[in-house]
């Protein structure tokens, strides 16, 4: 028997006011989503001019106030507001190598996040992991640089919780990429047997790196796997933020319920290269002004413009207010001193 | 009056020998009834030998020895 | 200060290694509803090796979990379920298999503590059997110490008996570190491999800890130090008894964790034997033999009176034929030979 769709499911429980209220975002969480995808944009923004200081004229990544690798995640806005809008600190989510915008989200501190991708002492692990090992214990929040390596550790928190008897949901952020790592079919199956509350969403930017999507999977919609593992699975087409939250709410209430996993792709953008300092001679012409044009932070402009009667005055204020948070953060990682070199030494064990 | 330590009879169907693999006690030691003392092994599969009765145990069969069912492998006095 | 291995008892009762590790398991579960077991076959089977022999039937199916093959996804949920306040206890069925999860081991578990600047813990222990010399070949004979003992991030122990195995897998549990918990198979006293009869010893009932980076001076000696790991161990008392015959008093060492290591404990047995000959069942190069040997040296040379000598497993895959995999093994006859060239090889001092 085939596994519901989520509209098949949601409309067995369409007695449940909840359900319909979970279909359409409440104006508390319109605001709340565009409010934290400025925030992110803004972010990315800075740490990109940031990030090319000290690059220029030659780019070498060893250089500059943020050195390394670094992940920028313009345009997946809607993948991280979309899910996280239901989700609580005690929810436990995992990301990846391209994280800042799930952290926003997920509530990680945003002075201490960033004093990490700086790699000061007062950053979210005194420096020791950077941009790509961003953990926050308040809000449950951890991330990684291996592809895939998060879905194990999510599905076990999601194991805890139902051992413990306590709330909340584990949440899982892949790229499509990390779909055909064997991480992935492995945690997938082992939350569908012991039907656990976890939910993977895999952000489909299209691009693993240089290589195309439908150059490497073997189908163009991932959903579809679900049916492997016997539970519910969705694609989300177009980077809808809405449909996101629409989806994502759904399958996060049945993971609270005790209904057990989903499977969730959603179609979404990389407005920037994989890497800072991706040339991206790989992507066809044309594709990044095409993307630009739908820019899901302008889609969400829009939005609230017609439906929640949003002025241009309204929305410099908030912009304002975003950006603030982002410049101080910025600020507060400047001011802040690295750590004692000697101190790589410590908290190698606990 | 001194009580055999057996090879149990009814822990397999066919007869097959079984081998001592283990004395969870040392020759001469106190145990208790239903202490386990010993552990052999059937093919595959391992079994546990327990003491009948308390007292102290002298071995008659070393570790590794091969003993049919009903076999004495010490006794307890 | 060093300690012996527990003697004969008033109340004797011998364990298995295998009953050890399942009673440190089964006491630590009876107090702290954290601890929970997950693994390939430990449930209904009890463990391949036994080590979880009765867990299912007291604790049931929740806390005693059976896997699928998927070690890759139960490591890594092991990392998860640490991370958010369980202590898991989870097997890898042979060390040889590492090589399908070694990320979220080396990668994840060992690493989230640094990266999150301590504010994450890991308080997990994988278990995972080790050795060979039943012809098991090359994927399911490998002690990996090394391997897993260079890596940083993770604790790494190698009880040679009954007692340190109850000791150690109950200190495991407690730390709030990832600890890999390496017991040898040929000293787990399942019959269907053979075992090593010194390795089943009395074992006291309670629940007692044995501290991470204390080896134990097991036999006391003179004239040459005999450091060893694990099934190592106890050829180095074997061949010890051997060399007592012929009048050389050989002090042997159980090394017990690798990570943390006790080097104190063996340079002071130098310093005063003078001699060193380091047993270990793993491959012999860019090991546990060799730390062992630099540890010495790079601390005072000066102590030796000849040069050190390693019995290990030399490095070629490991052979399935049994001529050739009992002439790679370390044994006893190998110590006394390297005893020999020991006091062949040209001694020095400084002037």
């Amino acid at each position: 028997m085939a596994p519901p769709t989520l509209q098949a499911w949601s409309k067995t429980k369409a007695n449940t006011k909840n359900w319909e209220e979970l279909l359409t975002p409440t104006r508390e969480q319109k605001f709340w989503m565009y409010r934290n995808m400025l925030v992110s944009r803004f972010h990315e923004e800075v740490i990109e001019q940031i990030y090319l200081e000290g690059k220029k004229p030659v780019f070498n990544m060893a250089n500059g106030p943020i050195p390394g690798e670094m992940h920028l995640s313009n345009g997946q806005e809607p993948c991280a507001v979309g899910v996280c809008a239901h989700l609580k600190p005690a929810d436990v989510v995992t990301s990846t190598h391209r994280p800042h915008h799930v952290a926003i989200a997920k509530g990680v501190n945003l002075n201490k996040m960033v004093a990490e991708i700086f790699g000061k002492k007062t950053g979210l692990s005194g420096g020791r992991g950077g941009h790509m090992h961003i953990f926050d214990a308040d809000v449950n929040f951890a991330c990684s640089g291996i592809i895939g390596q998060g879905m194990g550790p999510a599905v076990g928190a999601a194991l805890s919780r139902k051992m413990q008897g306590k709330e909340g949901v584990a949440v899982a952020f892949i790229g499509e990429g990390a779909v055909n790592q064997g991480a992935f079919h492995e945690a997938m199956n082992l939350a569908a047997v012991w039907k656990l509350p976890f939910i993977c969403i895999i952000e489909d930017n299209q691009w693993g790196i240089s290589v195309a999507k439908s150059e490497s999977t073997a189908v163009p919609d991932n959903s579809v796997r679900a049916q492997a593992y016997g539970i519910p699975g969705y694609q989300v087409r177009d980077n809808d933020t809405y449909e996101i939250c629409r989806v994502a709410g759904e399958a996060i209430e049945r993971a609270r319920n005790g209904g057990g996993p989903s499977l969730i792709e959603i179609e979404t953008y990389r407005l920037a290269g994989h890497f800072m300092g991706d040339a991206e001679g790989y992507r066809p012409a044309g594709e990044l002004d095409g993307l630009r044009a739908k820019d899901p932070i302008n889609v969400m402009r829009a939005r609230l413009g017609s439906e929640e009667g949003l002025t241009d005055e309204q929305d410099e204020q908030i912009k304002a207010e975003c950006r603030k948070l982002v410049d101080d953060a910025v600020q507060f990682a400047r001011d802040s001193e690295y750590p004692a070199a000697e101190e790589a030494m410590e908290k190698v064990f606990v | 009056m001194a009580v055999a330590v057996t090879i149990p009879t009814n822990l397999w169907e066919e007869d097959s020998e079984a081998v001592i693999t283990s004395w969870l006690i040392s020759d001469g030691a106190s145990v208790s009834k239903g202490q386990l003392i010993a552990e052999i092994m059937v093919e595959k599969v391992q079994h546990e030998v327990r003491a009948p009765a308390a007292g102290k145990i002298s071995i008659s069969q070393p570790a590794e020895a091969v003993v049919a069912k009903g076999a004495e492998i010490g006794s307890i006095a | 200060m060093n300690e012996q291995v527990a003697t004969v008892a008033a109340n004797e009762r011998r364990l298995t290694i295998a009953r050890a590790m399942a009673e440190a398991i089964a006491l630590e579960m009876r107090t702290d509803p954290s601890v929970f077991v997950m693994g390939e076959d430990i449930a209904k089977l009890g463990g391949v090796f036994g080590n979880t022999r009765g867990l299912l039937e007291e604790f049931g199916s929740e806390r005693i979990r059976d896997t699928p093959i998927s070690e890759t996804a139960f490591m890594g949920a092991a990392v998860g379920a640490a991370s958010d306040g369980m202590r898991p206890v989870v097997e890898l069925m042979f060390v040889d298999f590492f090589g399908v999860c070694f990320d979220a081991i080396y990668n994840c578990a060992a690493k989230n503590a640094y990266f999150s600047g301590g504010n994450v813990k890991v308080p997990m222990v994988l278990m995972t059997s080790t050795g060979g010399g039943y012809s098991d070949a090359g994927q399911h004979s490998q002690c990996l110490y090394g391997t897993f003992a260079h890596l940083p991030g993770m604790k790494v122990v190698t009880p040679s008996n009954a007692y340190d195995a109850k000791g150690l897998m109950t200190t495991a549990i407690r730390d709030d570190n990832p600890v890999i918990y390496m017991f040898h198979k040929g000293l787990q006293g399942m019959g269907w491999l053979g075992t090593e009869p010194g390795a089943t010893v009395h074992v006291p009932e309670e629940a007692y800890e044995i501290p991470f980076g204390k080896a134990a001076v097991v036999r006391k000696g003179t004239d040459v130090t005999i450091v060893g790991v694990g099934m190592g161990v106890h050829h180095s008392l074997k061949a010890a008894d051997k060399q007592a015959a012929q009048g050389v008093s050989a002090e042997v060492i159980d090394l017990r964790t690798l990570v943390p290591l006790d080097r104190d404990t063996v340079f002071n047995s130098v310093a005063k034997t003078g001699r060193l000959i380091v047993v270990d069942e793993d491959y012999k190069s860019y090991g546990v033999t060799g730390e062992i040997i630099a540890t010495i040296a790079e601390r005072d040379v000066s102590v030796l009176k000849a040069s050190p000598q390693r019995v290990a497993y030399p490095d070629i895959p490991i052979p399935f034929t049994r001529p050739m995999e009992q002439f790679a093994l370390p044994n006893p006859d190998k110590i006394l030979v390297a005893y020999e060239n020991l006091k062949r090889a040209r001694t020095w001092r400084w002037l």
